[in-house]
Protein backbone atom coordinates (compact mmCIF):
# COMPACT_ATOMS: atom_id res chain seq x y z
CA UNK A 1 0.00 0.00 0.00
CA UNK A 2 1.57 3.24 -1.15
CA UNK A 3 1.36 6.20 1.92
CA UNK A 4 3.53 9.13 3.08
CA UNK A 5 3.97 10.80 6.48
CA UNK A 6 5.24 13.91 7.42
CA UNK A 7 5.54 16.22 10.44
CA UNK A 8 7.14 19.71 11.91
CA UNK A 9 7.98 21.01 15.10
CA UNK A 10 7.56 24.94 15.79
CA UNK A 11 10.87 25.39 17.26
CA UNK A 12 9.11 28.34 19.42
CA UNK A 13 6.36 26.49 20.89
CA UNK A 14 8.57 23.56 22.79
CA UNK A 15 9.81 23.70 26.05
CA UNK A 16 13.47 24.19 25.55
CA UNK A 17 14.49 23.92 29.00
CA UNK A 18 13.26 20.56 29.37
CA UNK A 19 14.27 19.84 26.32
CA UNK A 20 17.80 18.66 27.41
CA UNK A 21 16.79 17.30 30.57
CA UNK A 22 17.22 13.31 30.55
CA UNK A 23 13.88 12.45 31.74
CA UNK A 24 12.24 14.30 28.28
CA UNK A 25 14.86 13.32 25.91
CA UNK A 26 15.05 9.46 27.09
CA UNK A 27 11.46 8.96 26.39
CA UNK A 28 11.95 10.09 22.26
CA UNK A 29 15.44 8.39 22.23
CA UNK A 30 17.10 5.19 22.29
CA UNK A 31 19.87 4.39 23.35
CA UNK A 32 21.72 4.05 20.60
CA UNK A 33 20.27 7.57 19.40
CA UNK A 34 21.35 9.32 22.29
CA UNK A 35 25.23 7.90 21.88
CA UNK A 36 24.64 8.74 17.73
CA UNK A 37 24.60 12.49 19.08
CA UNK A 38 28.14 12.28 20.17
CA UNK A 39 29.70 11.86 16.53
CA UNK A 40 31.64 14.55 15.77
CA UNK A 41 29.93 15.78 12.21
CA UNK A 42 26.83 16.51 14.58
CA UNK A 43 29.50 18.73 16.53
CA UNK A 44 27.31 22.02 15.18
CA UNK A 45 23.91 20.70 15.69
CA UNK A 46 22.03 22.25 18.91
CA UNK A 47 21.01 19.10 20.97
CA UNK A 48 17.16 20.88 20.99
CA UNK A 49 17.60 20.53 17.20
CA UNK A 50 18.81 17.04 17.23
CA UNK A 51 16.08 15.98 19.44
CA UNK A 52 13.16 17.76 17.55
CA UNK A 53 14.70 16.25 14.34
CA UNK A 54 14.44 12.92 15.35
CA UNK A 55 11.27 13.39 16.82
CA UNK A 56 9.27 14.37 13.44
CA UNK A 57 11.37 11.47 11.24
CA UNK A 58 9.52 8.79 14.36
CA UNK A 59 6.64 10.95 14.15
CA UNK A 60 6.11 10.65 10.29
CA UNK A 61 7.19 7.11 10.10
CA UNK A 62 4.06 6.41 12.79
CA UNK A 63 1.91 8.37 10.05
CA UNK A 64 3.37 6.54 7.03
CA UNK A 65 3.09 2.87 8.80
CA UNK A 66 -0.52 3.59 10.70
CA UNK A 67 -2.25 3.45 7.47
CA UNK A 68 -1.45 -0.45 6.68
CA UNK A 69 -1.60 -0.70 10.33
CA UNK A 70 -4.40 1.38 12.02
CA UNK A 71 -3.86 -0.46 15.28
CA UNK A 72 -0.23 1.09 15.67
CA UNK A 73 0.65 3.08 18.23
CA UNK A 74 3.19 5.79 18.94
CA UNK A 75 5.64 4.74 21.46
CA UNK A 76 8.79 7.15 19.92
CA UNK A 77 11.50 5.43 21.47
CA UNK A 78 10.47 2.09 19.39
CA UNK A 79 10.86 4.09 15.84
CA UNK A 80 14.95 3.74 15.86
CA UNK A 81 16.57 6.23 13.64
CA UNK A 82 19.62 3.57 11.70
CA UNK A 83 21.59 6.57 10.70
CA UNK A 84 21.84 10.23 10.29
CA UNK A 85 23.38 12.16 7.36
CA UNK A 86 23.49 15.54 7.82
CA UNK A 87 23.04 17.99 4.13
CA UNK A 88 26.52 18.79 2.38
CA UNK A 89 24.42 22.30 1.77
CA UNK A 90 23.59 23.61 5.27
CA UNK A 91 21.89 27.30 5.75
CA UNK A 92 20.22 27.99 8.11
CA UNK A 93 18.42 30.72 6.98
CA UNK A 94 14.93 31.70 7.98
CA UNK A 95 12.75 29.84 6.03
CA UNK A 96 8.77 31.22 6.07
CA UNK A 97 7.70 28.22 3.28
CA UNK A 98 9.47 25.38 1.55
CA UNK A 99 7.79 23.19 -1.57
CA UNK A 100 9.57 20.34 -3.19
CA UNK A 101 8.60 18.02 -5.90
CA UNK A 102 10.00 14.51 -5.76
CA UNK A 103 11.97 16.59 -2.58
CA UNK A 104 15.29 18.03 -5.25
CA UNK A 105 18.52 17.08 -4.69
CA UNK A 106 19.14 14.74 -1.58
CA UNK A 107 22.48 16.23 -0.05
CA UNK A 108 19.78 19.48 0.45
CA UNK A 109 18.68 17.54 3.71
CA UNK A 110 19.02 15.79 6.67
CA UNK A 111 18.37 12.04 5.73
CA UNK A 112 17.46 8.99 8.07
CA UNK A 113 17.29 5.15 7.54
CA UNK A 114 14.40 4.07 9.85
CA UNK A 115 13.80 1.06 11.38
CA UNK A 116 10.61 -0.36 13.10
CA UNK A 117 9.67 -4.21 13.76
CA UNK A 118 10.51 -5.50 10.10
CA UNK A 119 9.48 -1.72 8.32
CA UNK A 120 12.90 0.31 7.21
CA UNK A 121 11.73 3.95 5.95
CA UNK A 122 13.59 6.53 4.81
CA UNK A 123 13.52 10.42 5.88
CA UNK A 124 14.34 13.79 4.62
CA UNK A 125 14.42 16.55 7.09
CA UNK A 126 14.87 20.60 6.72
CA UNK A 127 15.21 22.74 9.66
CA UNK A 128 14.75 26.34 9.71
CA UNK A 129 15.52 29.08 12.55
CA UNK A 130 11.80 28.37 13.34
CA UNK A 131 10.92 24.81 12.41
CA UNK A 132 12.21 21.27 12.16
CA UNK A 133 10.25 19.28 9.62
CA UNK A 134 10.58 15.75 7.96
CA UNK A 135 9.09 13.89 5.13
CA UNK A 136 9.03 9.72 5.19
CA UNK A 137 9.21 7.14 2.08
CA UNK A 138 9.69 3.62 2.02
CA UNK A 139 11.69 4.23 -1.24
CA UNK A 140 15.07 6.69 -0.36
CA UNK A 141 14.77 8.10 -4.07
CA UNK A 142 11.51 10.14 -3.05
CA UNK A 143 10.41 10.11 -6.90
CA UNK A 144 6.52 11.06 -6.92
CA UNK A 145 6.92 12.92 -2.97
CA UNK A 146 5.45 16.03 -3.07
CA UNK A 147 6.06 18.03 0.39
CA UNK A 148 5.39 21.66 1.29
CA UNK A 149 5.75 23.99 4.68
CA UNK A 150 3.91 27.13 4.98
CA UNK A 151 4.20 30.11 7.79
CA UNK A 152 -0.01 31.34 8.56
CA UNK A 153 -0.82 34.24 11.04
CA UNK A 154 -2.77 32.01 12.86
CA UNK A 155 -1.65 29.09 16.01
CA UNK A 156 -5.21 28.08 17.35
CA UNK A 157 -5.84 23.92 16.26
CA UNK A 158 -8.77 25.23 13.88
CA UNK A 159 -7.60 27.96 11.98
CA UNK A 160 -4.14 25.31 11.49
CA UNK A 161 -6.00 22.81 10.89
CA UNK A 162 -8.09 24.42 7.72
CA UNK A 163 -4.55 26.36 6.21
CA UNK A 164 -3.07 22.70 6.14
CA UNK A 165 -5.97 21.69 4.14
CA UNK A 166 -5.90 24.74 2.34
CA UNK A 167 -1.99 24.54 1.44
CA UNK A 168 -2.91 20.44 0.79
CA UNK A 169 -5.99 21.13 -1.80
CA UNK A 170 -4.36 24.43 -3.87
CA UNK A 171 -1.02 21.99 -4.67
CA UNK A 172 -3.25 18.91 -5.88
CA UNK A 173 -5.35 21.92 -7.41
CA UNK A 174 -2.53 22.83 -9.68
CA UNK A 175 -2.77 18.99 -11.18
CA UNK A 176 -6.92 18.21 -11.17
CA UNK A 177 -8.37 21.39 -11.52
CA UNK A 178 -12.11 21.98 -9.65
CA UNK A 179 -13.45 21.42 -6.19
CA UNK A 180 -11.31 19.05 -3.96
CA UNK A 181 -12.45 18.63 -0.78
CA UNK A 182 -11.26 16.49 1.97
CA UNK A 183 -12.68 13.68 3.98
CA UNK A 184 -10.85 12.66 7.74
CA UNK A 185 -10.89 8.78 7.42
CA UNK A 186 -11.69 6.62 10.80
CA UNK A 187 -7.45 5.87 11.49
CA UNK A 188 -7.74 9.92 10.93
CA UNK A 189 -5.21 10.36 7.84
CA UNK A 190 -6.71 12.73 5.17
CA UNK A 191 -8.21 11.44 2.06
CA UNK A 192 -8.99 14.02 -0.73
CA UNK A 193 -12.22 13.36 -2.76
CA UNK A 194 -12.85 15.18 -6.25
CA UNK A 195 -17.13 15.48 -6.14
CA UNK A 196 -17.93 11.63 -4.39
CA UNK A 197 -14.43 9.77 -5.66
CA UNK A 198 -11.68 9.09 -3.32
CA UNK A 199 -9.25 10.33 -5.87
CA UNK A 200 -6.63 8.22 -4.18
CA UNK A 201 -3.82 10.08 -3.37
CA UNK A 202 -1.75 9.12 -0.18
CA UNK A 203 -1.69 12.45 1.76
CA UNK A 204 -0.45 13.53 5.24
CA UNK A 205 -0.76 16.84 7.17
CA UNK A 206 0.67 18.10 9.91
CA UNK A 207 0.86 21.37 12.01
CA UNK A 208 2.49 23.54 15.31
CA UNK A 209 2.81 26.76 15.88
CA UNK A 210 2.07 29.10 13.18
CA UNK A 211 3.24 26.58 10.69
CA UNK A 212 1.61 23.38 8.40
CA UNK A 213 2.89 21.27 5.76
CA UNK A 214 1.65 18.39 3.53
CA UNK A 215 3.12 15.58 1.99
CA UNK A 216 1.86 13.79 -0.70
CA UNK A 217 2.62 11.04 -3.56
CA UNK A 218 1.30 11.61 -7.08
CA UNK A 219 3.01 9.51 -9.78
CA UNK A 220 1.97 12.04 -12.71
CA UNK A 221 3.17 9.45 -15.48
CA UNK A 222 -0.10 7.22 -14.38
CA UNK A 223 -2.52 9.92 -13.01
CA UNK A 224 -2.71 12.09 -16.32
CA UNK A 225 -0.85 9.88 -18.81
CA UNK A 226 2.48 12.66 -19.30
CA UNK B 1 -6.90 7.80 45.43
CA UNK B 2 -9.55 7.20 43.36
CA UNK B 3 -10.54 6.97 39.66
CA UNK B 4 -12.37 10.08 39.96
CA UNK B 5 -9.69 12.33 41.83
CA UNK B 6 -6.98 11.62 39.29
CA UNK B 7 -9.61 12.72 36.59
CA UNK B 8 -9.92 15.93 38.33
CA UNK B 9 -6.26 16.64 39.41
CA UNK B 10 -5.68 15.62 35.10
CA UNK B 11 -7.37 18.06 34.09
CA UNK B 12 -4.88 21.09 35.35
CA UNK B 13 -2.11 18.43 34.01
CA UNK B 14 -3.51 18.98 30.92
CA UNK B 15 -4.63 22.61 30.69
CA UNK B 16 -1.25 24.06 29.38
CA UNK B 17 -1.70 21.75 26.26
CA UNK B 18 -4.75 21.79 25.04
CA UNK B 19 -6.58 25.18 23.98
CA UNK B 20 -10.14 23.56 23.95
CA UNK B 21 -11.20 24.34 27.47
CA UNK B 22 -14.78 23.47 27.29
CA UNK B 23 -13.52 19.81 25.83
CA UNK B 24 -11.43 20.21 29.04
CA UNK B 25 -14.11 20.89 31.65
CA UNK B 26 -15.90 18.06 30.35
CA UNK B 27 -13.45 15.07 30.15
CA UNK B 28 -14.22 11.73 30.76
CA UNK B 29 -12.26 8.45 30.52
CA UNK B 30 -12.99 7.71 27.24
CA UNK B 31 -11.22 10.94 25.84
CA UNK B 32 -8.73 11.36 23.77
CA UNK B 33 -6.07 13.29 24.47
CA UNK B 34 -4.98 14.08 20.46
CA UNK B 35 -8.54 13.74 19.00
CA UNK B 36 -10.61 15.09 21.02
CA UNK B 37 -8.43 17.85 23.37
CA UNK B 38 -6.25 18.52 20.10
CA UNK B 39 -3.33 18.30 22.31
CA UNK B 40 -0.08 18.63 19.75
CA UNK B 41 1.68 14.94 19.88
CA UNK B 42 4.33 16.79 20.82
CA UNK B 43 3.12 17.45 24.26
CA UNK B 44 2.60 14.17 25.30
CA UNK B 45 6.01 13.70 26.44
CA UNK B 46 5.42 16.65 28.65
CA UNK B 47 2.05 15.25 30.00
CA UNK B 48 3.59 12.58 31.02
CA UNK B 49 6.69 13.85 32.49
CA UNK B 50 4.28 16.20 34.62
CA UNK B 51 1.76 13.21 35.69
CA UNK B 52 5.51 11.71 36.72
CA UNK B 53 6.12 14.62 39.00
CA UNK B 54 2.34 15.23 40.11
CA UNK B 55 2.57 11.60 41.18
CA UNK B 56 6.26 10.62 42.29
CA UNK B 57 6.14 8.00 39.74
CA UNK B 58 8.05 6.78 36.94
CA UNK B 59 6.41 6.21 33.73
CA UNK B 60 8.43 3.71 31.58
CA UNK B 61 8.15 2.91 27.67
CA UNK B 62 5.09 0.44 27.44
CA UNK B 63 2.89 2.24 29.91
CA UNK B 64 3.36 5.57 28.51
CA UNK B 65 2.07 4.47 24.89
CA UNK B 66 -1.07 3.43 26.34
CA UNK B 67 -1.82 6.91 27.57
CA UNK B 68 -3.58 8.21 24.38
CA UNK B 69 -7.34 8.23 26.64
CA UNK B 70 -7.95 10.00 29.94
CA UNK B 71 -8.96 6.74 31.28
CA UNK B 72 -5.60 4.91 30.26
CA UNK B 73 -3.71 7.42 31.64
CA UNK B 74 -5.39 6.85 35.14
CA UNK B 75 -5.03 3.33 34.55
CA UNK B 76 -1.01 3.76 34.25
CA UNK B 77 -1.08 6.15 37.36
CA UNK B 78 -2.69 3.78 39.93
CA UNK B 79 -1.05 1.45 38.30
CA UNK B 80 2.44 3.12 39.39
CA UNK B 81 1.30 4.52 42.49
CA UNK B 82 0.66 0.88 43.34
CA UNK B 83 3.93 -0.49 42.52
CA UNK B 84 5.59 2.27 44.32
CA UNK B 85 3.63 2.03 47.53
Amino acid sequence: MKSTGNDIVALGSVDKHRTGQYRFYSKILSASEQTLYQQMQFANLPFEHYLWLLWSVKESTFKFLKRSKPELIFSPAKIIIQYLEIPAMQSMTKMDSYQSEFTGNAEEFYRAKVNFGSDILYSRSKISKDWVATVVNDDERFENVYWGIQATDGTDYYHQSKAARSLLLNKINFFFPGDLTIKKSPIGYPVIMQATEDMKIPASLAHHGRFVTYSFILNLFIELGI
Amino acid sequence: MDRKTILIELKKVLAPYTENKEMLDGINEDTDLIKDLKINSANIVDIIIDAESQYKIEIDFDSAEKMYKVGSCIDVILDKMNQSA
